[in-house]
C-alpha cells in the first residue's frame, strides 16, 4: 500500500524536475595507480542489468518488454564481441547455472548503487563530496566480501554493466518543443550506461565509466555496437580507437 | 475525469444494500481468467519490472524463508479466494513489523510479519489478503499507472502552456494532482469490496474484515494516547491521503458483511498455533518500536485468544524493562518471573530478569540470573557487555 504512496511521490517528482537539464560533467574513474596487464587476467562478466521503455508526456517511465528483449539480445552481442578484443580472457557468467548466483545478483545491484554514488559525488563536480575532492581520489568499493564468492575463484575482476534507456514518446518531444517557446526546459529521454571493473580480492571499484547521456539505440543491432563501444571507453588494457 | 466518475459510482453502488438493507446478498465473484497473461504495452512493460523486483525480493534479507509459515498463509489465501484463482499467486512473507500486505501486478504478493502480528484470526488475515488479490484481479496496478500517467500528462502540458499564456493553472494542477490520490482510494474500496465477496464465499465469516479496521484505529488511538497526542483518526480521508479512512473502511464493509449475512468459523486458535515459531520474533521486533500503549494494545489483544503465555508475559516484561521507570522495573521483575513460570525461558528471559533486578539495586540476586544468561548463550553478541554485572 506504501508502495503505491512512493509511486505518488514520484509522479510529483517527475513533473516537478521538468526544467532541468543535465551538465557537463566527468564520466570515467579509475584507482590510483591501476593498470592492467595484457594477457595476465581472467574478468567475470556478470549478467548485464539492461531496461528499455518510454518516457510519457509528464516523465513517467513506461517499461517495454519487446524493446528491453531486443536491447539485451543486441547488447550481449555486441558485448561478445567486443570483450573478445580487450587482450584479456573474459568469461560471461550465467546466473541460473552458477552456484551463489544470489550472492552474485546482491553484489550486480550493490554495484549499481556505488556506481550511482559516484557519479552523484564524484563525477558531477558541484556536488563532491568532500572526501573526493581531490584530484586523483578515486576510492570507491563494494567491500571485501567478493573474495568469498566460490564461483569467482580464479577471476580477478567482475565486470558489470548497468544501462536504462527511456525514449522521449510523442507527446514528451512536443512537449520539449512547446516548452522551448515558453522559455521552459524540457529534456526528452534519458539515457543511462555505467560500466565497471571491480577487483575480486578486494572489492575496490577500479574502473568506472558511467554517463547519464549515452549515444547508440540499443534495440537496433548498430546501435547496440556503438552503445558498447561507449561502454566500454577507456576500459583498462583495451587500445584506443577499438573496438 | 471518466474512470474516477466510475470509481465514484461503484463506492456509491457499494452504499446501495444500507440504503435497501437486502438481506442475504448472494456474492457474485467476477469472472476470472486462469494464466492470465500480460496483454497491452503497458501491461507487459509493468509485468517485466515486476518480474525484477519479485526476483530482488527473493533475496532479500527481510524475507522469511520458512516453508512452513509460507504454506499457511497461501493455504489461508486458497481457501478465501478459490484453488483455481489462488494459483497465480506467489506469496513472499517479509520480516517488516508494520501492518501491511502489497501486490504487483504479476502475482508476486509480500505479507509483512506485523500484519501477521496484528491479525486475531485466520479470517482477519484472509480479509487484507482477499483485499490485495482483488488489486491484482482487478488489475489496479496497470489502471493506477494509466491514471497517474494521463493525469501527470495533462499536468505537464498545463504547466508549459499556462506558462505561455500567462494563465494561473494553479487551481487545475492542484486538481489533477488531487485526481490520483482519489482515484487510488476509489481502487481500494473496490478492492475492499471484491475482497469481501471473497470472504464471505468462503469458509470464513465476512464480519472478520470490519474488524481488521476497528482494530487498527483502536490501536491507533492508544498510540496516540500514550504518546500525548491528539486522535489521529479522522472521519474524512484527507486530500493526499492514499485509502479511505479506517472508520468508513470498517462502516462500509461491516454494513456489506450484514447484507451477506454468512457465518463461518474465524478459526482464531488456528491462527496463533500457525505463527507460534516466530511469535517471539514478532513481538520482540514490536517492543522495539518504542510504542508503549500500542504494544500494550496488541498483547492484551492477543492474550484474548491465547491467555497469557509465557511468550506474552516475557514481551510484555521487555515492554516496561525498555521504559525503565524504577516502578517499571519491579513490574518487568514480576512479568519475567510469571514468564519463566508458565515454561517460558529462553536466555532472553534470564537476562531481562538479571538487569531489572540489577537496576533495582538488588545486584547479587540480578548476577545470578545474568550469569545463567552467559552460561546459556555464552557466545550472544552483547555477552561482553553483561559479563561487566557479573562479580568476578
Amino acid at each position: 500500500m506504501f508502495r503505491r504512496l512512493i509511486s505518488h511521490l514520484l509522479v510529483l517528482s517527475a513533473a516537478l524536475a521538468l526544467p532541468f537539464a543535465a551538465a557537463a560533467q566527468e564520466k570515467t574513474g579509475s584507482k590510483d595507480g591501476f593498470t592492467l596487464q595484457q594477457g595476465s587476467v581472467r574478468i567475470a562478466l556478470l549478467e548485464p542489468r539492461i531496461i528499455v521503455g518510454e518516457q510519457s508526456t509528464g516523465g513517467l517511465f513506461e517499461p517495454n518488454a519487446d524493446w528491453t528483449a531486443q536491447a539485451r539480445e543486441n547488447l550481449e552481442r555486441e558485448l561478445t564481441n567486443a570483450l573478445g578484443g580487450v587482450g584479456n580472457e573474459v568469461v560471461r557468467l550465467n546466473l541460473n547455472v552458477t552456484p551463489e548466483a544470489d550472492s552474485l545478483r546482491r553484489y550486480n545491484y550493490l554495484f549499481g548503487a556505488v556506481a550511482g554514488s559516484v557519479v552523484e559525488y564524484q563525477f558531477f563536480p558541484g556536488n563532491r563530496l568532500p572526501t573526493k575532492k581531490q584530484e586523483k581520489s578515486f576510492e570507491w568499493s563494494v567491500g571485501p566480501g567478493l573474495r568469498d564468492v566460490a564461483a569467482l575463484e580464479g577471476f580477478d575482476y567482475v565486470l558489470m554493466i548497468r544501462t536504462k534507456d527511456a525514449y522521449g514518446s510523442t507527446g514528451r518531444k512536443a512537449l520539449q518543443i512547446v516548452g522551448l517557446l515558453a522559455g521552459v526546459g524540457v529534456t526528452s529521454g534519458e539515457h543511462v550506461g555505467m560500466a565497471g571493473l571491480v577487483d575480486v580480492k578486494t572489492g575496490d571499484l577500479v574502473w568506472l565509466n558511467a554517463d547519464l547521456q549515452m549515444g547508440g539505440d540499443p534495440r537496433t543491432p548498430e546501435g547496440a555496437a556503438k552503445r558498447v563501444s561507449q561502454l566500454l571507453e577507456g576500459f583498462p588494457g583495451m587500445e584506443p580507437g577499438k573496438p | 475525469m471518466k474512470r474516477s466518475v466510475i470509481v465514484t459510482a461503484i463506492a456509491l453502488a457499494a452504499t446501495i444494500p444500507l440504503a435497501v438493507n437486502a438481506a442475504d446478498d448472494e456474492p457474485v465473484l467476477p469472472p476470472y481468467v486462469p494464466a492470465y497473461e500480460p496483454q497491452s504495452v503497458d501491461e507487459r512493460g509493468m509485468w517485466m519490472m515486476a518480474d525484477e523486483q519479485e526476483k530482488l525480493m527473493a533475496l532479500s534479507e527481510l524475507r522469511i524463508d520458512d516453508e512452513e509459515l509460507n504454506a499457511y498463509v497461501e493455504r489461508v489465501l486458497c481457501d478465501t479466494v478459490g484453488k483455481d484463482r489462488c494459483t497465480g499467486v506467489r506469496v513472499h512473507i517479509l520480516n517488516i513489523p508494520a501492518f501491511n500486505a502489497t501486490m504487483s501486478p504479476n502475482g508476486a504478493m509480500t505479507v509483512w510479519s506485523g500484519l501477521l502480528l496484528r491479525v486475531r484470526s485466520e479470517a482477519q488475515l484472509a480479509a487484507v489478503l482477499g483485499h490485495e488479490f482483488a488489486h491484482f484481479e482487478m488489475r489496479h496496478s496497470l489502471k493506477g499507472f494509466e491514471q497517474r500517467r494521463s493525469a501527470s500528462d495533462a499536468w505537464s502540458w498545463l504547466a508549459v502552456l499556462g506558462g505561455i499564456a500567462q494563465v494561473n493553472t494553479g487551481d487545475a494542477q492542484v486538481s489533477l494532482v488531487g485526481s490520483i490520490f482519489q482515484f487510488n482510494r476509489g481502487q481500494e474500496t473496490e478492492a475492499d469490496l471484491l475482497g469481501l465477496k471473497y470472504l464471505a464465499q468462503s469458509p470464513y465469516p465476512s464480519r472478520a474484515a470490519s474488524e481488521v479496521w476497528q482494530q487498527l484505529m483502536e490501536e491507533a488511538d492508544a498510540t496516540d494516547f500514550g504518546r500525548k497526542l491528539k486522535r489521529r483518526e479522522s472521519y474524512r480521508a484527507g486530500f493526499f491521503d492514499t485509502h479511505p479512512t479506517s472508520l468508513s473502511r470498517a462502516d462500509y464493509l461491516l454494513d456489506q458483511a450484514l447484507a451477506y449475512n454468512d457465518s463461518g468459523d474465524p478459526r482464531d486458535d488456528e491462527h496463533y498455533a500457525a505463527i507460534k515459531k516466530h511469535l517471539p520474533k514478532f513481538l520482540s521486533d514490536q517492543v522495539k518500536l518504542n510504542d508503549f500503549n500500542g504494544t500494550e494494545y496488541i498483547l492484551s489483544g492477543i492474550a484474548g485468544t491465547t491467555g497469557w503465555t509465557g511468550e506474552l508475559l516475557h514481551a510484555r516484561a521487555e515492554l516496561f524493562a525498555a521504559r525503565g521507570n524504577p516502578r517499571d522495573l519491579i513490574t518487568s521483575t514480576t512479568l519475567y518471573l510469571q514468564a519463566m513460570e508458565a515454561g517460558y525461558r529462553p536466555p532472553e528471559t534470564l537476562r531481562g530478569l538479571g538487569l531489572s533486578l540489577v537496576k533495582s539495586g538488588k545486584r547479587s540476586e540480578g548476577a545470578k540470573y545474568l550469569e545463567d544468561y552467559l552460561a546459556a548463550a555464552p557466545e550472544a553478541p552483547d555477552a561482553a557487555i553483561i559479563k561487566m554485572y557479573v562479580p568476578k
